[in-house]
């Protein structure tokens, strides 16, 4: 059993990453409230961001800053198109059509990125990955610092912003009733249109973060977000603390497991099994709703 | 009938015209199918979306590998071993999964393909060596190959053994289809309650058709041990869980005969990519697409479009087949 | 008969069976009361879709609400749906086939017993005939042909001529008459119409606000002031 010395700097990993899941998991969360989609292809958006903000630095020479704030974008832009284009027609459909549409974009985007830059290994430091101090003896740079906090920021910001804003109180109403919001004269589309932005924008942050966290490869980037889906079905796809909470333990669960060696190699199924673990557990009772998705 | 007519071509006129490149493919295409044949049960006719089946498939050709290394047992033996051991792990997943809906049940079979996948990885396949695992590194050199049944170690008689086994499991669907089983899955696909009113035994039924589709499934693991030979964990991507679901979906799940136009895609429209000079992500792109196209106009599939889209597809086939028939196949 | 004691359902805070207490003897029997009243609640109880938080279901003596719902339709309990639930995608004879073969033994073979039922509802269609092509009648006897294959013990009809004009709800009409006969069942038909629920119920009881307000010989519930007060919605002073 390693000693605790060992297991220190694997906490500042784990809040990190954990802050990340969270705010992804948030962003998966809002989506599905508003909308009823759960956007598998999350991770796939953030993929493709970060490699073209990768593209911008490294061929066409651009400032860092712009190529970033291009990667945020880019993830807002596409989740937007996508959710007008496949939001509508799709609407009254079960859940479960939704979000094994969103897999056809996820496949889009995976083909794309597979095609234009191959599967050779890259990385992108964040200019804050070189920024590091010392907390007891234990070593911190700026981006798992702001891993962590957007984690929390995030959260808390979204869940005021659903609370005390007009849009944000629409979108709950979205999410409780849809036909009944319709006819209070909300505008549907828009308050709609506003959280597939959002969560898009999200799936930029996330996939710029976890570039420099984890590292810059399509296909790893894009299945993390079944971590991130892990903390948001345990916090059954409904509330926001949870959403937070749970993925800061998965994340801290994943890390501090790698320095056991006996079952490190089997530490990336962390979110897996918890997630299987909280859906068995949701599902005890007989009738088992995930939230109360709109349509 | 016309199927009978084209496996009869298939299995006697189809190896002597096909280099050994092709042998592989189609018999890679015959494997797919009935791995497409266990997803398009398990959504056409009981309405169940499973994310894992690729992971499932590859716990399948590790129960073959294994005791293909390990014991002497003969292949046909090998064959239902595997589907029994993955039938019984299928069913130990999927039962308490049972009392979830729809979108639920899906995530939580994607869960357990990460889960498969981790574990895989750590312990890789067997390859003759020692242990439980029977996995060792020094093996990797060896060229320690997964061996095939005595009748059929060469490439055309191993792809007729494929075919002839797959040509069984479609049966063996064919015959659920259009017996109580299959009447019982139809009412619970359109109406829990009509079912439940009707008697049916819902979670029974679901755990049968979660059953038989890891049946076939590990069926098809034994059969892709002995066509590769060796097994690594990059065969068994997990994109693939995903590409699977496209062709399964773009195939048609409304009729079984939509799995084999779904193992085409998935093995047979890469290969012909290949010999034209172009990338196979171009098909993931595509398969994407084709969700997207599935669910929102035909949710049958392409089977209900097939008279038109055969004719396209027909000459395509034969543009690839004429560059390939020479017995070369073209860089 | 059925005898229902103190059942209570609860939504929430919605009570769509609030203290519900009554004998269904025997023969076909109606359950009327305005909408919202808690019948097809009242069905979905006795069919195992909703737990009552109270209460008691006997049937011939058995506590019905004791046994798993798939296992209702093995012990004879049947039922159609508000909304037709005939499968479309199978044919006339497999629609009523499932029934049959998920419910226990019936008198003949599986085909007797099929046929039998399809001749009794009066359905002239092809049996290997799919039912998404075919109309809302033919579609409506064909639910009801599976609610008396085999050896039925309870029937529950909701609104089983709704859509129907007066010439097919006669036929029904006939049709529900006959069951009890038939197969020995006891029948409890929901319906607003009145003159269908005349025809064919003996003995009516009326709910409102998921409680009983009035049973008895048909006639004279129909005619009882309280039950008319409840439809029309008047206050009672």
């Amino acid at each position: 059993m390693p000693s605790w010395e060992e297991f220190r700097p694997f906490i500042v990993t784990g809040l990190a990453l954990g802050g990340v899941y969270s705010l992804s998991g948030v962003g998966l969360v809002v989506l599905y409230r508003a909308t009823g989609v759960l956007n598998l292809a999350f991770g796939a958006v953030g993929a493709m961001g970060a490699l073209i903000a990768w593209e911008l630095i490294n061929n066409a020479n651009w400032p860092d800053g712009l190529a970033y704030l291009v990667c945020v974008v880019f993830g807002g832009v596409v989740t937007l198109l996508y959710g007008l284009l496949f939001g509508p027609p799709l609407a009254g459909r079960d859940p479960l059509v939704k979000a094994t549409a969103t897999l056809g974009l996820a496949l889009i985007l995976l083909g794309a990125m597979s095609w234009i830059w191959s599967d050779k290994a890259r990385s992108m430091i964040l200019p804050t990955s070189n920024e590091n101090f010392m907390v007891s003896d234990v070593l911190v740079n700026y981006t798992q610092v702001i891993g962590f906090a957007f984690g929390v920021v995030v959260t808390v910001v979204t869940a005021a912003f659903l609370r005390y804003t007009n849009l944000g109180t629409a979108m709950r109403a979205l999410a409780n009733d849809r036909e009944i919001t319709a006819t209070l004269g909300v505008p549907v589309r828009r308050v709609e249109a506003a959280a597939w932005l959002g969560s898009g924008l999200l799936a930029g942050v996330a996939g710029l973060l976890l570039s420099n966290l984890v590292g810059l490869d399509a296909n790893t980037l894009t299945f993390l977000v079944i971590s991130s889906l892990a903390a948001a079905l345990i916090a059954r796809l409904q509330s926001l603390t949870v959403t937070l909470a749970a993925g800061i333990v998965v994340g801290l669960v994943n890390a501090l497991i790698t320095p056991i060696l006996s079952i490190s190699e089997y530490r990336d199924m962390t979110p897996f099994i918890l997630a299987i673990i909280a859906l068995l557990w949701l599902s005890r009772h007989r009738e088992v709703r995930i939230g109360r998705a709109a349509g | 009938m016309v199927i009978v007519a084209l496996l009869a071509f298939v299995l006697a006129a189809l190896p002597s015209m096909l280099s050994t490149y092709w042998i592989t493919v189609f018999t890679a295409v015959a494997i797919y199918a009935v791995v497409a044949l266990g997803l398009n049960l398990l959504m056409g006719r009981v309405g169940l979306v499973s994310l894992g089946q690729i992971a499932v498939l590859a716990l399948g050709a590790w129960v073959a590998a294994k005791l293909l290394f390990d014991t002497s047992l003969p292949f046909p033996v090998v064959i239902l071993l595997s589907g029994l051991i993955t039938m019984v792990l299928g069913t130990i997943v999927g039962l308490p999964a049972l009392r979830l809906t729809g979108l639920y049940l899906a995530l939580i079979t994607l869960m357990m393909a990460g889960a498969i996948t981790v574990v895989l990885a750590a312990t890789d396949f067997p390859n003759g060596g020692p242990g439980f695992l029977a996995h060792s590194e020094s093996s990797l050199g060896s060229g320690a190959t997964i061996r095939r049944p005595a009748v059929a170690e060469t490439d055309p008689a191993y792809f007729r053994y494929v075919v002839v086994t797959a040509a069984l499991m479609f049966l063996v669907a064919l015959w659920h289809v259009r017996s109580k089983a299959g009447r019982a899955w139809e009412a619970i696909r359109q109406s829990e309650p009509a079912a439940l009113a009707a008697g049916v035994n819902i979670t029974l039924y679901k755990l049968w058709a979660f059953a038989l589709a890891s049946f076939m499934t590990g069926v098809a693991g034994a059969l892709l041990a002995g066509n590769v030979g060796q097994l690594f964990n990059y065969q068994f991507p997990t994109r693939d869980n995903i590409i699977l679901l496209a062709v399964v979906l773009m195939g048609g799940i409304y009729s079984i005969w939509g799995a084999l136009v779904a193992g085409l895609l998935f093995r047979y429209l890469p290969a012909l990519l290949d010999t034209w000079g172009l990338p196979a992500d171009l098909l993931t792109i595509l398969f994407g697409v084709g969700v997207l196209q599935v669910l929102l106009t035909a949710p049958a599939g392409i089977v209900e479009q097939f008279p038109k889209d055969m004719a396209r597809l027909g000459r395509l086939v034969a543009r690839g087949a004429g560059r390939v028939v020479g017995g070369v196949r073209r860089a | 008969m059925i005898e229902v004691e103190n059942l209570q359902v609860r939504f929430g805070g919605v009570r769509p069976i609030d203290g519900m207490t009554l004998t269904f003897p025997g023969g076909t029997c109606g359950l009327i009361g305005p909408n919202g009243a808690g019948k097809t609640t009242f069905f979905n109880v006795l069919s195992g879709f909703v737990k009552p938080v109270a209460g008691a279901v006997r049937a011939f003596g058995e506590d019905l609400l004791g046994m798993p719902d798939y296992r209702r339709a093995r012990w004879g309990l049947r039922r159609t749906f508000q909304t037709e639930q005939a499968i479309e995608k199978l044919s006339v004879y497999d629609n009523v086939a499932l029934a049959h073969e998920h419910s226990g033994d019936g008198r003949g073979s599986l085909a007797e017993d099929v046929l039998g039922a399809l001749d009794f509802v009066g359905l002239e269609v092809d049996p290997r005939s799919k039912v998404g092509t075919l109309g809302a009648r033919e579609r409506r006897l064909v639910e009801v042909a599976r609610a008396v294959v085999g050896k039925p013990r309870v029937v529950l009809l909701d609104e089983p001529a709704a859509g129907l004009p007066d010439e097919e709800t006669q036929h029904m009409g006939r049709v529900i008459r006959q069951i009890p006969e038939h197969s020995g069942a006891l029948v409890i038909l929901v319906d607003h119409d009145m003159s269908l629920v005349s025809a064919c119920c003996e003995v009516t009881a009326v709910l409102d606000f998921g409680k009983l307000i009035a049973s008895g010989p048909t006639a004279e519930v129909l005619r009882d002031e309280k039950v008319m007060k409840a439809y029309l919605g008047t206050e009672e002073t």
